[in-house]
C-alpha cells in the first residue's frame, strides 16, 4: 500500500513542521514572511494602441470631450482633447507610435467599470450547492477566510461582465457572519487561476456583515441572536485584536501567528479596507461609532438602501456607499430603499457607488446609473452624466485602494477603457470593444471573447 | 319603491366601480404607441383617420375614450385634428382634457407574471403569501384570494407604468400545481381583480422535480395524470377515479390530484383558459408540446423556456406560446446552460407568440423593471414594436384584457429606455397617483429640501 504510506508520511511532516514553526515564533511576527497567493497577472503590453474621434467620459466628472487616447506599454500614454482629428496624419502630432488605429468616431469611450460587490467566482454559475463557497457558514467569526480561495476562475459570468465592460471587480465572501473574511479585489482577465487575475498591489478587505443576515444564520446555533449581540461579537473580536497587533509587534513575547487576528490587526494598521454589508441608516451609524471605539476606518458600506437618510453622516466620515438602483423590499432592512438612493447620497457630498452583487446585474451597471442618474434629476437634483459616471469607476477605485491605477481616463493610469456603440446612458448602447492594460479582451464585430471551459460542449454561442 | 331601486343600482355601481358619473376622457397631442391591429379597429370607428394607417408609432394623435352608452368603453384617435375641430367633433359629450405636448402615450404595461400583492416582505413568512407548502389543495387555490390591493408594491410599480399584472402563486400544497393565477390592474382598490380564473401555473423543471418527489418524470406523471382525469371528469360526468390515486398505496402527499383539484383543470383541457407551464430544457419543452397529442385544445404558455431557442421552429408549428425574459444568458442551472441573448430574437425569427417577463429581477417588487427588459431585448437586436407589444398588447391579447381601452401612460421619453418614467396615468378612465411610499420617503429625505422640521415631522 505505498500510496497510503506516502500519505501518511506526508500528514506526519506536516503536523511536526507545524509545530516546528509554532516553536520558532519568537519575537515579532516578520510580516515579509506572511505574504502569500500573490498576483501573477501578466498582461500582454505589446500593442499600442490610437482610439481617435471619441466622444471622451474620463471619470472624473470632467465634461464630455472629443478626443484621441494613445495605449502604450498597457497605460494610457496620451489623453487630449481634439476637436479636428479626421485623418492619421493628424493624429500623429499627439506622438503615439501606434500598431493599432481605433476611428471611434460617434462612439463613446469610458473607463473599465468596476463592481465594488461581486460574487462572480465564489458564487458562481452554474448554482449547484458544490459552488457555494461564498460564505464560510461554521461560526460568525472567519476573518481568518480568503475569498480568493473560494473563487473559481472558470466562472462562466467572468465573461459575461466583461462583455458588460466590467474591468475589475471586488469579491467578497457572503454576509452570514460578522466577521466574513477577506475579499479580493480582480482584473477581470481570462486566466487558469485566481493568482492571475489579482490585481497586483491592490489592498485586501475585510467583509463584516450588519443586521438581519448573521443573527438568522446564528439565532439558533449559539448566537448572535440579535442585533445587540452582533455589535458584542464585533466588540470582543477587536478587542483580541488589539491585544494580538501589540503582541505581534512585541520583542518580549512569543506570538503564534494567528490568521483569524491577523486580519483585524491589518485592519487595525490601516492595511485592510472594511467594507460593511449594511442596510438600515440606524445601524451604519452605529457601525461608524464601532469604528471610532477601535480605532479604524470603514471604507464603505456595502447595499446601504437607507444611505439616503444619513448622507451627511457618510461625507462627516469619509465613507463610501455601495448602492442598488432599485433593489428593495426582499427583507425587512431593505424596506425602506428608494429610487433616488445613490444620487441623493451624491448630492450630500459622499462618495457613492452602484453595485452589483449580481451575476445578472454586473452585466448592466452601466443602465443600473443611468436609471437612478435619471430619477434623481427627476426629483429636483441637477447631478450631470459626467458626476454620475464616478459612481462606475472613481468611487469604487476609491473604495478598494486602486484609485491610482484605475477608475479614471488620466495620463500613465491603466488603460482599462470601454468603446461604446452610443451614449451609455442608454438601454440600448453596448460595449463594442473592452481593454484592460490596453489588451482588447473584447471586441463584438470581430468576435473576440472569452469562453469559460464550462461553456465547452454546449449549444449555446 | 323608485328611490329604493336607484339606491341599490348605487350600491350596485359601487361595488362593481361602474363609472357612469366619471367623465370620458381626452387626451391631445401624443405620440402615440399602438400595434396596428388594435388601431385599425379603432380607428374605424372614426371616419376622420386614413384606413392604411399602420406604423405603430403615430404622431399628433388625438385619443377618445368614452364608456357613453356603452358596457365596454371604446377609444377612438383623431390623426392631425386641432382642439377645436376634435371640440366639434365631440359635441355634446361630457370629457375631460389632458394635453401630452406631444408626449409617448402608449396603453399600460402589463406584466405578464408576477407575485405582485401576494407578500409584504419576501423574508418573512407570516406575510408572504407566494406559497402554500402546507396545504392540501393546489390547483384550486386561487391567487387573487391572496391579493392585497393595499400593498405598498402596487403603488410602488404602478409608477414604473404598470397598470396590469398576472399574478400567480409559485407553488400551492407542495405540488407541481401552483394553483390559478388571476390578471388584476394596479389602481390599488378593492375591484382591482379583472380576470379571477386566467390560467392555472405548472411547475416543470427543476422545480417540478422538488414538487413530484424527484424527478422529470414524476413531475410529468403528475401533470399527465391531473390532465386524463380532468379530461375523464368532463366526459364521465365526474365519476372518474384518480389513476395515480389508484396506483400509490400510500398517499402522503398531494402528488395526485384530487377529483375536486382536477375539476379546476377543466377549463385548461377545455383552452378556454391557458396552462402556463415553468420550464427550461429544450428537451422538457419537447416533452410539453407533445401533451398536446392527448390534449389538442391546450392553451399553452411557457414560462422561463431559457432553452425554447433550440426549438424554436417546433414551438411555432404547435401554437406554443413563451413568457421570457430577455436578461437571463448565464447557465445558472444544469437546465439552463445554453440560455441566451439570442432566445428572443431566434424566436422572433421563428414567429413564435412571445411576451416579455422579468423573471430573473421578480421578487415581489421587481415588476417596475419590465420595461428595461424589453429595451435590452431592443438592444440586442429586437424590433422595438414587438419588444413594447410582447410587454403590453401580447400579454393582454392572451388573457383577453382591453389593454388599450381601459389604460394610457404619458411618459417622459421612450418608454423602454431606461431614462424614461410616466407621468400621468389612466386606468378605467381615472387619472391614478404616481405617489406611492417610496415617493414619500423620497420626499422626506431629498438633500435639497430646505427644512428645519425634525425627519419624522417633515
Amino acid at each position: 500500500m505505498p500510496s497510503l504510506n506516502k500519505g501518511f508520511a506526508f500528514t506526519k511532516t506536516f503536523i511536526i513542521s507545524g509545530m516546528l514553526m509554532l516553536s520558532a515564533c519568537s519575537g515579532p511576527i516578520d510580516r515579509n514572511k506572511t505574504k502569500a497567493f500573490e498576483s501573477t497577472y501578466s498582461p500582454n503590453l505589446d500593442t499600442t494602441t490610437l482610439i481617435t474621434n471619441a466622444k471622451i467620459i474620463d471619470g472624473t466628472g470632467s465634461n464630455t470631450f472629443k478626443g484621441s487616447i494613445c495605449i502604450h506599454q498597457g497605460r494610457i500614454k496620451v489623453i487630449s482633447v481634439n476637436q479636428t482629428v479626421n485623418t492619421i496624419k493628424n493624429t500623429t502630432n499627439i506622438n503615439c507610435e501606434y500598431t493599432n488605429l481605433i476611428d471611434a468616431k460617434n462612439k463613446y469611450v469610458t473607463p473599465g467599470i468596476i463592481d465594488v460587490h461581486s460574487h462572480l467566482g465564489n458564487y458562481p454559475t452554474p448554482s449547484v450547492s458544490a459552488h457555494n463557497d461564498g460564505n464560510e457558514i461554521t461560526s460568525p467569526i472567519t476573518s481568518e477566510v480568503y475569498a480568493e480561495h473560494g473563487v473559481w476562475p472558470q466562472d462562466p459570468g467572468f465573461d459575461e461582465a466583461l462583455k458588460g465592460g466590467v474591468t475589475t471587480l471586488h469579491i467578497l465572501p457572503g454576509s452570514a457572519n460578522l466577521f466574513g473574511g477577506r475579499g479580493v479585489t480582480l482584473r477581470n482577465y481570462p486566466s487558469r487561476t485566481v493568482q492571475g487575475m489579482k490585481f497586483p498591489k491592490a489592498p485586501y478587505t475585510l467583509k463584516m456583515a450588519c443586521g438581519e443576515n448573521p443573527k438568522r444564520v446564528y439565532g439558533d446555533k449559539g448566537g448572535p441572536g440579535s442585533r445587540m449581540g452582533n455589535f458584542a461579537g464585533y466588540r470582543q473580536n477587536w478587542i483580541r485584536a488589539q491585544e494580538y497587533r501589540k503582541n505581534r509587534n512585541s520583542d518580549q513575547r512569543n506570538t503564534s501567528r494567528n490568521l483569524q487576528l491577523e486580519t483585524l490587526a491589518d485592519v487595525l494598521d490601516g492595511e485592510i479596507l472594511v467594507q460593511m454589508h449594511c442596510y438600515r441608516a440606524d445601524e451604519m451609524v452605529q457601525i461608524l461609532d464601532l469604528a471610532k471605539e477601535f480605532d479604524y476606518k470603514v471604507t464603505a458600506f456595502h447595499h446601504a438602501v437607507e444611505a439616503y437618510k444619513i448622507g451627511d453622516i457618510l461625507k462627516e466620515n469619509d465613507t463610501c456607499a455601495a448602492m442598488w438602483a432599485d433593489w428593495y423590499g426582499f427583507k425587512m432592512e431593505s424596506y425602506d430603499g428608494i429610487l433616488e438612493n445613490i444620487p441623493f447620497v451624491h448630492e450630500s457630498g459622499a462618495c457613492a457607488m452602484i453595485h452589483s452583487d449580481s451575476g445578472s446585474g454586473i452585466q448592466r451597471l452601466n443602465q443600473e446609473v443611468a436609471k437612478t442618474w435619471a430619477h434623481g434629476n427627476r426629483a429636483g437634483l441637477n447631478i450631470k452624466k459626467e458626476d454620475a459616471w464616478k459612481w462606475l469607476t472613481s468611487n469604487p477605485a476609491r473604495a478598494l485602494g486602486i484609485l491610482d491605477q484605475t477608475g479614471t481616463l488620466e495620463k500613465d493610469k491603466r488603460a482599462d477603457i470601454i468603446i461604446w456603440n452610443e451614449d451609455p446612458f442608454s438601454t440600448y448602447a453596448r460595449p463594442e470593444k473592452v481593454f484592460l492594460d490596453g489588451q482588447l479582451l473584447f471586441d463584438k464585430q470581430n468576435n473576440i471573447a472569452p469562453k469559460s471551459d464550462f461553456r465547452l460542449g454546449y449549444g449555446a454561442q | 319603491m323608485k328611490n329604493i331601486f336607484i339606491y341599490i343600482l348605487l350600491i350596485f355601481m359601487f361595488l362593481f366601480d361602474i363609472n357612469v358619473f366619471a367623465k370620458d376622457l381626452l387626451i391631445t397631442n401624443a405620440k402615440l404607441v399602438i400595434d396596428s391591429e388594435t388601431f385599425r379597429e379603432n380607428m374605424q370607428t372614426n371616419t376622420k383617420l386614413p384606413i392604411d394607417y399602420e406604423a405603430n408609432i403615430h404622431e399628433n394623435i388625438s385619443i377618445y375614450r368614452t364608456t357613453y352608452g356603452r358596457k365596454e368603453p371604446i377609444i377612438i384617435f383623431f390623426k392631425d385634428l386641432d382642439i377645436d375641430e376634435i371640440k366639434s367633433e365631440l359635441d355634446g359629450l361630457d370629457y375631460k382634457t389632458y394635453d401630452a405636448e406631444g408626449k409617448w402615450v402608449t396603453s399600460g404595461v402589463f406584466a405578464p407574471f408576477s407575485y405582485l400583492g401576494m407578500a409584504d416582505i419576501g423574508g418573512e413568512d407570516l406575510t408572504n403569501d407566494i406559497r402554500s407548502p402546507g396545504s392540501l389543495t393546489s390547483v384550486s387555490e386561487n391567487a387573487s384570494d391572496n391579493f392585497n390591493p393595499s400593498s405598498v408594491f402596487i403603488a410602488n410599480n404602478r409608477r414604473h407604468g404598470i397598470t396590469h399584472a398576472a399574478i400567480s402563486l409559485a407553488a400551492a400544497g407542495n405540488s407541481i400545481f401552483a394553483g390559478t393565477g388571476s390578471i388584476v390592474n394596479l389602481t390599488g382598490k378593492y375591484n382591482s381583480i379583472v380576470k379571477e380564473t386566467a390560467f392555472v401555473l405548472v411547475q416543470l423543471g427543476q422545480q417540478g422535480t422538488l414538487n413530484s418527489g424527484g424527478s422529470r418524470a414524476a413531475s410529468l406523471l403528475q401533470l399527465r395524470n391531473g390532465l386524463e382525469v380532468a379530461n375523464c371528469n368532463i366526459n364521465s360526468g365526474r365519476n372518474c377515479e384518480n389513476s395515480l390515486i389508484r396506483a400509490i398505496s400510500n398517499i402522503n402527499n398531494n402528488s395526485a390530484l384530487s377529483i375536486y383539484e382536477s375539476d379546476h383543470l377543466i377549463p385548461v383541457i377545455r383552452g378556454n383558459i391557458p396552462l402556463v407551464i415553468s420550464v427550461e430544457r429544450a428537451v422538457d419543452i419537447i416533452n410539453v408540446i407533445e401533451l398536446k397529442n392527448s390534449f389538442s385544445k391546450l392553451d399553452i404558455i411557457l414560462l422561463g423556456a431559457s432553452e425554447a431557442w433550440k426549438v424554436a421552429d417546433t414551438l411555432a408549428e404547435n401554437n406554443i406560446k413563451v413568457m421570457i425574459d430577455p436578461h437571463n444568458n448565464l447557465p445558472t442551472s444544469f437546465e439552463t446552460v445554453d440560455s441566451s441573448l439570442k432566445n428572443i430574437i431566434i424566436l422572433d425569427e421563428a414567429e413564435v407568440d412571445y411576451a416579455i417577463t422579468n423573471l430573473s429581477a421578480l421578487g415581489l417588487q421587481g415588476v417596475g423593471t419590465l420595461t428595461q427588459h424589453a429595451g435590452n431585448a431592443v438592444g440586442n437586436g429586437l424590433d422595438w414594436n414587438k419588444s413594447f407589444a410582447a410587454i403590453t398588447s401580447t400579454p393582454a391579447r392572451w388573457f383577453n384584457i382591453p389593454l388599450i381601452n381601459n389604460s394610457l401612460v404619458i411618459w417622459d421619453g421612450d418608454p423602454l429606455n431606461i431614462t424614461s418614467t410616466p407621468v400621468r396615468m389612466f386606468i378605467n378612465g381615472e387619472e391614478q397617483s404616481l405617489t406611492s411610499r417610496q415617493t414619500l420617503l423620497r420626499d422626506r429625505y431629498n438633500p435639497n429640501t430646505n427644512s428645519d422640521k425634525l425627519h419624522k415631522y417633515r
